[in-house]
């Protein structure tokens, strides 16, 4: 009989490997392949906050189901995405958006004026419903998505450090400059253990774990789709 | 009359009427016992749980900025709150050691059945509406605690009042109630600004209201089971 570390370990194993999956996967492939030009980096960055506030949801619904002392993990991440930490002169993670889109041109308004991609919009109530399952299959669908955003976790970087490295490389954007992707690839290493963290006191049968590996691979089946769509988007454009 | 002041003025008519409903009558008509009270003080800390599940479904759901006050209103219930220096949660299971229980018997509760109905039916409001009437669901459980509001005090304030008359223990010795009377006027406050932005139609009004109503009609539900289980005990 395997013993429950062993347990937790093969998930936590399955869930790194399958978020490093994610960058062979032909959507992913396609999106970070299409060049940047100016006036597409300014559609990903309209459509990234869209993505950001999708998040801002999902984490709500999950951490109103969750255990108490998993609500208040949520709660401490969520600061850092919801309100920023003023007193370390860090915004939120929507206004950092705004701000990094004036690097590109872009207006505060073009956020709110500018309409969700139709595959965002489908991709975005996926994602709601994940949200809405189960707790550890809700936690695990959201959690998932910042594993796949981790340095840590990611052979040859996060999907944060892929684009702003396409930003560099294809826009001449210095990294710096790029305050909410710098922010992500930062954060999300600290983020992406939250569920680690979580498994370590829940996961404690087969199908609990089973629940978590559950949650995570149809998230990532949606994150392809997504990120498919954008590819998309970035394709119909000049 | 705007619309807005209008709709506040209904809100608190209808959380002062709760109190005349013949639920919360038979509620407060029930004498207290120290086991009586024991039942009480264990079912407070599941409803101060069953909360912080609704506000997570109603942060969901809402816009961007209700969402950051939502944030900051959890704090308090969720994280810490300065003025208790814990958070609600842990502040309800202290509040038992004047009646002699312990962190276990809280973990180990039972949520009884009539009780669990009304969990599960404020859980459906905050999942599966639009978040207006969803916000104002939870949020006239706060409204009906604002003794700003309620003629006489709101539900902590008297129930305080209640083991203090009918068991001897102080006001201040019963801190989660104490800190409640004073705090739910500060949630209900903040909260209730937001209907300042996003009221602005008879559409919106009338989803608040029937947010308002589920959620009162519910409530009037939760007390008359309290008082039903609480007559079955010495």
């Amino acid at each position: 009989m395997r013993s429950f570390a062993d347990g937790i370990d093969r998930m936590w194993q399955t869930l790194v490997q399958m978020a490093n999956d994610q960058f062979g996967s032909p959507p992913f492939r396609r999106l970070l392949n299409t060049k940047f030009t100016r006036q597409r980096a300014q559609h990903y960055s309209i459509q990234m906050a869209y993505y950001v506030r999708n998040r801002r949801d999902c984490w709500g619904y999950v951490q109103g189901s969750a255990p108490l002392d998993v609500k208040r993990l949520i709660w401490e991440h969520e600061q850092d995405e919801l309100i920023g930490k003023k007193d370390e002169g860090k915004d939120d993670h929507i206004t950092l958006a705004v701000k990094e889109g004036a690097v590109l041109g872009l207006r505060a308004e073009a956020f709110d004026d500018t309409p969700v991609l139709e595959g965002g919009i489908t991709c975005f109530y996926s994602w709601l419903h994940l949200a809405q399952r189960p707790w550890l299959e809700a936690i695990a669908s959201s959690a998932i998505l910042e594993i796949r955003n981790s340095a840590e976790l990611i052979k040859g970087g996060s999907l944060s450090r892929h684009i702003a490295e396409k930003f560099e490389r294809e826009l001449g954007i210095p990294m710096k400059k790029q305050i909410n992707n710098a922010e992500h690839v930062v954060m999300d290493v600290e983020h992406a253990h939250l569920l680690m963290r979580v498994a370590r006191k829940y996961a404690t049968t087969e199908a609990a774990q089973t629940a978590i590996i559950k949650g995570a691979r149809e998230s990532l089946i949606i994150d392809r789709v997504y990120r498919g769509h954008l590819a998309d988007m970035l394709q119909a454009l000049p | 009359m705007s619309i807005v002041s209008e709709l506040t003025a209904t809100l608190d008519q209808m959380v002062n009427d709760q109190f005349e409903s013949l639920e919360f009558k038979h509620l407060f008509s029930v004498p207290l016992t120290p086991e009586r009270g024991r039942f009480y003080m264990i079912q407070n800390a599941l409803y101060t749980a069953n909360r912080r599940d609704c506000w997570g479904y109603v942060q969901g759901s809402a816009p961007l900025e209700v969402k950051r006050v939502i944030w900051q209103h959890e704090s308090d219930e969720l994280v810490n709150d300065p003025r208790a220096n814990m958070d609600h949660y842990t502040l309800t299971v202290k509040q038992g050691e004047v009646l002699g229980l312990k962190p276990d018997d809280f973990e180990k509760a039972e949520v009884p059945a009539m009780v669990r109905a009304c969990f599960y039916a404020w859980h459906h409001i905050a999942i599966r509406s639009h978040w207006l009437k969803a916000y104002a669901s939870s949020h006239m459980l706060e409204r009906r605690n604002n003794g700003q509001i309620v003629k006489g005090g709101g539900m902590s304030f008297r129930m305080g009042k209640k083991f203090e008359n009918e068991l001897g223990i102080n006001l201040r010795k019963m801190i989660s109630l104490d800190l409640h009377a004073v705090a739910d006027t500060e949630h209900s406050d903040n909260i209730s600004e937001m209907f300042e932005r996003y009221v602005k139609t008879p559409e919106d009004r009338e989803l608040v209201l029937q947010g308002a109503r589920d959620c009162m009609a519910i409530d009037r539900a939760y007390r008359g089971a309290l008082a039903y289980y609480m007559e079955r005990l010495n």
